[in-house]
């Protein structure tokens, strides 16, 4: 019952990160939403394997880690790239 | 399960709940990241801790490298993000900004 509890908390991080991203002013705050929306998904996977006892899709999270920061660092560069020809940020 | 693992991962749901609501509620784009960068893996540290007191230690081994790719890198990701914004938008909303002489020095 707690762990539906901890998940229900990862679902709303999501959606606020989903709603970051959809009602976002700028590039950036859509970049950080997607992060924040990897992560709450991270944590959820924890709990599920807690929830199901099995352990195999838990090597998922270093993958979603560290695709995760590079796709922050490639983003962010981009938003470099894209104020500097004046595109629309 | 164990009262610690419950409770730990229910401290992690609320601190992701924290991140959430610090991404709708804060105005200025510093702040967003700052809640998001700071908060989001401390959730999941937590939960990482609650969830490998359960799983054997196959479980714990794989939570744990995840976590430390996550500390090692996330950090890296977001300070790239507010570098990236501090360097293309006029920072009127701050009210002092003390990196923006070496900023201008480092323009590229």
């Amino acid at each position: 019952m707690i762990t539906g509890f901890a998940i229900a908390c990862f679902v709303f991080s999501g959606l606020a990160g989903t709603y970051r991203l959809l009602v976002g002013p700028d590039l950036a705050d859509r970049i950080i939403a997607l992060d924040v929306t990897l992560i709450s998904l991270m944590g959820a996977i924890t709990v599920d394997a807690v929830r199901r006892g099995d352990e195999s899709n838990l090597i998922l999270l270093v993958v979603l880690a560290i695709v995760g920061f590079t796709a922050t660092a490639a983003a962010s560069r981009f938003l470099v790239h894209a104020a500097q020809k004046g595109m629309a940020r | 399960m164990t009262i610690v693992a419950h409770l730990l991962m229910a401290l992690g749901g609320l601190i992701a709940v924290l991140a959430g609501v610090g991404l709708l509620r804060f105005d200025t784009n510093y702040a967003r990241f700052h809640a998001a960068g700071k908060a989001s893996p401390v959730a999941f540290l937590v939960t990482a801790l609650g969830a490998s007191t359960q799983l054997g230690w196959g479980g714990t081994a794989r939570l744990a490298i995840a976590a430390v790719a996550m500390v090692l890198t996330l950090p890296v990701g977001v300070h790239l993000l507010f570098r990236a914004v501090h360097r293309t938008t006029a920072g009127d909303h701050l009210a002092a900004d003390d990196l923006a002489s070496a900023e201008r020095a480092a323009r590229y």
